[in-house]
C-alpha cells in the first residue's frame, strides 16, 4: 500500500471537485431564484453527487477519515434529490454549501498536515444525517426577490477563494418584546440578502416559525461590504436588539494565508506533469555544467576580454538563481508523506493490541519530490517494525516498569545538506545476543565475535538472508524489511543508521540528500581517474604528510585534530593500483598526495587521493548497472570539462 | 409635503385607530378600503406613498391584495397589520411583497417605527 505518491494527486483532484461542487451549488441557487429548470437541475445534482462520491472514494483510499465521513454524509444527503424524492429548497442548499465548506476545510487540514478535529465536523454531520421529515416547498422558503441587485450580485459573485475571505457570521438578537420573531428574522434576512449571498442561517429558516425560536439567530453571508453596512442592514429590519458581525474562524485562516502569499490558493499551485519538472531539472543541470566549463575557459585565458568576462559572470549568476528556483519548485514538505501514517499507526497498533502514542515532528521539512515519493515505503516498514517488534504490549511494559503507553516518534530534520528522518520507539530494543548467535550461524561475524555495536548490528539485520532467517525463529527485535529499507535508502543516495538499547528503545535514522539530482561534490583524482565525493559527507580536505600517520595502529590510520582516523587508499580499494602508497606522501609521478576526511553514520575515514581537483555542483545520473558490479559508486556525473566521473558512495567505504 | 396613506381594514375601529395614529404623526390619509378588491382599485387610483393592509378581509384577502398591488407596482410600500396567531399568513404576505408588519393591538410607537422603516427602505 503505497499511498504516499497519491497524496499530492488527492489534493489536486479533490480541489478540482470542490470547485465543481461550488459551481453546481451556485448554479442550483441561481435556478432557485430564476425558477427551476428540470433538465439543468438534474445535471447539477448529478455533478454534486459525483463530486462527493469521488472525494469520498479518494479519501477512503488515503485513510482521511474525516473527509471520507463528510463526503459520505453529503452524498447521502443528495441522494433523495437525485432520486426525486425531495425537491431542492433553500435550507438544503445552505446545508450543502456549508457542508462543502467544511469539506474544503478538512482537505486544507490534510494539506497543512493538521488533523481535522472531530468536533469541527460533528455539527454538520448531525445536520446532514437528520432525517428529512417533510419537504418544504421551494416557494415557502424562497426569499422574496425584491430587488434586481440581489440576483445581479448573485451572478457576479466573487470566486470561491475570495468568498472564503468575505464570509461573515452576522449574529442577531431581536428585542424581547418583538412580536412574530420568526417573521422579523425573515425581514432581517431580506435586508441582508441584497448585500451579498446568504450561505445559511442558524437555526435554519424552517425553525424560525417554531414557538421555541427566541429571536437569536445567525446569518452566514458572503459579502464584500463592510461589517458596519451588514450591521446597519440587519438593524434596518426593526426590532433588532443586538448585531454582531464577525469573520468565522475558518475564513480568517484562509484570509491570513491569502495575506501572506498575496495570491489566492487556487492560482498558487498548478499541476505540472512530473516529467516536465524532471526534464527542467536535467536541462538546468546541463546548464550548470556548461556554466562551469565556460567560466573555467575564460579564467584560463591570459588576457580575458573584460566585457566577455563580465557577461559570463552575470550569466553564471543567473544560472545559479535559475537552478535554485528549479530545485525549490521540486521541494515538497515531508508532511505530504507523513500524513497517512497516524491512521496507519492507529490501525496497526489496534490490530496488535498495543497502546501507542504516535508523535510526528518536522512535517514542514522539505524534500525533493522524487525522494518524497520514494521514502514512503521505507518509513512504513520502519513504523511497522517498531509497532510489531519494538513496542511491547501493555502487560509487558508494566512488568518492565515502563509507562503502559508506548511512544513512537517520526521525526524529520535538516542536518547540513542532508535530511534526517528518524523512527524512534521506546520499546524493548533489539536482542543483540539473539542476533549475534544467528549472525555466527550465518557466518556474518567471526566466531570469536562476542559483542555487536550498532553498526554491525545494522549490517547484520540489513543482510538480505538474515531477515528471512530471523522471521522463522521467534527472535525479538526487528529485521523484517530492514534489508529492503536499506537497499531503498542507499539507492536514493542516502544511508541508514541504527541505535538500539535493550529495554529502552530503538532509533532508526534515514539520512537523505535534500535533492537527488544536483549535489555539491569534491572532485578528486585517483590513479589517473576522476571521482566525485558528495560534499555532504566531506568534513575536510588536506595535504597528506607522513607525520600524520599513526604507525602503531592495527590498520592504517592518520591523526586528524588529535583523533585517530582510519586511512583508506582509494586507488587500492578501487583496484586501480596494486600496492599501498601509504608510506609515500607522493604519488607515482611525484606529486603531493591529499586526504579527504569523510564521515558517514558517525564514522570517519580519511581517503587518500592523488589530487583535489575542485569543489563543484554535479548532476547525478543513476548508474544502470547491477549494484554488485559497482559497490563503491552511487552514480555517475559529467564534470565541468565534459569528462565523466563516478560518484563515490561514501557509506559503503567507511 | 406630507406622505399619503391608504388604510385597508374591514373594521371601522381599526381604520380609525390607524388613521389617528398616522394623522397625528403628520401623514395624510388619502383613502380607506374595506375589502381587498377595493384596496387594489384605490391603490391604482390614488398611488399612495404607503398602504396599511389587514390580512383578513372580505372578497379578497390582504395577501392577495398585496400580490395584485405589487404586480401593478413593484415599488409599492405595504405594511401588514396582523393579529396575533397569524404568523404563517404574515410570512406569506412578506413573500408576496409586503415590506413590514405590525401586530395588533397597535401601539402607536410601533406603528410609526414600522411606517418609518417602510418609507425609508
Amino acid at each position: 500500500m503505497d499511498t504516499a505518491r497519491y497524496a499530492a494527486l488527492f489534493q489536486a483532484e479533490a480541489r478540482e471537485h470542490l470547485a465543481e461542487l461550488d459551481t453546481a451549488l451556485l448554479a442550483l441557487e441561481d435556478e432557485g431564484r430564476r425558477g427551476p429548470d428540470g433538465v439543468s437541475t438534474a445535471a447539477q445534482v448529478a455533478t454534486l453527487f459525483r463530486g462527493m462520491h469521488t472525494i469520498k472514494g479518494m479519501a477512503g483510499s488515503m485513510g482521511y477519515e474525516a473527509i471520507e465521513r463528510l463526503a459520505h454524509a453529503l452524498e447521502s444527503r443528495c441522494e433523495p434529490l437525485r432520486s426525486g424524492d425531495e425537491a431542492l429548497h433553500a435550507d438544503l442548499l445552505a446545508l450543502l454549501f456549508e457542508g462543502t465548506d467544511v469539506l474544503r476545510g478538512a482537505i486544507d487540514d490534510v494539506a497543512r498536515g493538521v488533523a481535522t478535529a472531530p468536533a469541527a465536523i460533528a455539527g454538520i454531520l448531525v445536520r446532514l444525517r437528520r432525517p428529512v421529515l417533510e419537504t418544504p416547498s421551494a416557494e415557502t422558503l424562497a426569499l422574496p426577490d425584491t430587488t434586481a441587485t440581489s440576483s445581479e450580485s448573485a451572478r457576479v459573485r466573487p470566486s470561491a477563494p475570495a468568498d472564503a475571505v468575505n464570509v461573515r457570521h452576522v449574529d442577531i438578537r431581536l428585542t424581547a418584546d418583538c412580536p412574530l420573531k420568526g417573521v422579523r428574522a425573515m425581514l432581517v434576512l431580506a435586508k441582508l440578502a441584497p448585500l451579498g449571498q446568504i450561505r445559511g442561517t442558524h437555526p435554519a429558516q424552517t425553525r424560525w416559525q417554531d414557538e421555541a425560536f427566541d429571536g437569536a439567530f445567525r446569518v452566514t453571508v458572503v459579502s464584500d461590504v463592510t461589517d458596519d453596512m451588514l450591521e446597519q442592514a440587519a438593524r434596518s429590519a426593526g426590532d433588532v436588539a443586538k448585531v454582531q458581525v464577525r469573520v468565522p474562524a475558518l475564513a480568517s485562516q484562509v484570509a491570513e494565508r491569502l495575506a501572506t502569499t498575496g495570491v489566492p490558493e487556487a492560482t498558487r499551485t498548478v499541476r505540472i506533469d512530473a516529467r516536465r519538472l524532471d526534464t527542467l531539472l536535467d536541462l538546468v543541470g546541463e546548464l550548470v555544467l556548461t556554466r562551469d566549463r565556460l567560466l573555467r575557459r575564460i579564467e584560463a585565458l591570459d588576457h580575458p576580454d573584460r566585457d566577455v568576462y563580465r557577461a559570463a559572470r552575470d550569466a553564471a549568476r543567473l544560472v545559479s538563481a535559475l537552478q535554485d528556483e528549479v530545485l525549490q519548485s521540486r521541494l515538497l514538505p515531508v508532511g505530504q508523506v507523513f500524513d497517512r501514517f497516524p491512521r496507519l499507526v492507529r490501525d496497526v497498533s489496534r490490530e496488535l493490541g498495543k497502546d501507542v502514542a504516535f508523535v510526528m515532528e518536522g512535517r514542514e521539512i522539505e524534500l525533493d519530490r522524487s525522494l518524497l515519493d520514494a521514502i514512503g515505503d521505507p518509513i512504513l516498514h520502519l513504523l511497522r517494525n517498531a509497532l510489531d517488534h519494538g513496542i511491547e504490549d501493555v502487560a509487558t511494559r508494566e512488568a518492565a516498569g515502563k509507562p503502559p503507553r508506548g511512544e513512537l516518534v517520526l521525526r524529520a530534520a535538516r542536518d547540513r545538506a542532508t535530511i534526517v528522518i528518524q523512527v524512534q520507539d521506546d520499546g524493548r530494543g533489539i536482542d543483540r545476543h539473539g542476533v549475534l548467535l544467528r549472525a555466527r550461524e550465518h557466518g556474518l561475524v567471526p566466531d570469536d565475535c562476542d559483542g555487536l555495536d550498532d553498526e554491525t548490528l545494522l549490517r547484520i539485520i540489513a543482510h538480505p538472508g538474515f531477515s528471512t532467517a530471523r522471521r522463522v525463529t521467534s527472535l525479538s527485535g526487528r529485521g523484517v524489511g530492514v534489508d529492503v529499507v536499506n537497499t531503498r535508502v542507499r539507492a536514493l543516495g542516502g544511508q541508514l543508521e541504527l541505535e538500539s538499547i535493550e529495554g529502552v528503545g530503538t532509533v532508526v535514522t534515514l539520512r537523505l540528500p535534500m535533492t537527488l539530482a544536483i549535489t555539491r561534490a569534491l572532485v578528486v583524482e585517483v590513479a589517473g581517474s576522476t571521482f566525485a565525493l558528495p560534499a555532504a559527507h566531506v568534513e575536510e580536505a588536506l595535504e597528506y604528510h607522513e607525520s600524520l600517520r599513526v604507525h602503531h595502529a592495527a590498520r592504517p590510520s592518520v591523526t586528524i585534530h588529535d583523533a585517530v582516523v582510519p586511512l583508506v587508499a582509494l586507488g587500492e580499494r578501487f583496484g586501480l593500483v596494486r600496492s599501498s602508497t601509504y608510506d609515500a606522501s607522493r604519488d607515482a609521478e611525484g606529486r603531493d598526495q591529499h586526504i579527504a576526511v569523510v564521515e558517514s553514520g558517525g564514522r570517519r575515514v580519511a581517503l587518500l587521493v592523488d589530487a583535489l581537483v575542485a569543489q563543484q555542483d554535479i548532476v547525478v545520473k543513476p548508474l544502470d548497472v547491477v549494484r554488485g558490479a559497482a559497490p563503491w559508486f552511487s552514480g555517475a556525473t559529467v564534470l565541468g570539462d565534459g569528462s565523466p566521473a563516478l560518484i563515490i558512495d561514501v557509506p559503503s567505504i567507511v | 409635503m406630507s406622505k399619503t396613506v391608504l388604510i385597508c381594514d374591514d373594521a371601522i375601529f381599526m381604520r380609525t385607530m390607524v388613521g389617528d395614529i398616522l394623522t397625528q404623526a403628520g401623514f395624510e390619509v388619502v383613502g380607506e378600503a374595506e375589502t381587498g378588491v377595493q384596496a387594489v382599485e384605490k391603490y391604482k387610483h390614488l398611488r399612495p406613498d404607503l398602504v396599511t393592509m389587514d390580512i383578513v378581509m372580505p372578497d379578497m384577502g390582504g395577501i392577495d391584495a398585496v400580490r395584485e398591488i405589487t404586480k401593478h407596482d413593484p415599488q409599492a410600500r405595504i405594511l401588514m397589520c396582523s393579529a396575533m396567531g397569524q404568523q404563517a399568513l404574515v410570512v406569506e404576505a412578506i413573500q408576496a411583497g409586503a415590506k413590514d408588519f405590525v401586530v395588533k393591538p397597535f401601539q402607536p410607537s410601533r406603528v410609526l417605527e414600522a411606517v418609518t422603516r417602510v418609507l425609508a427602505a
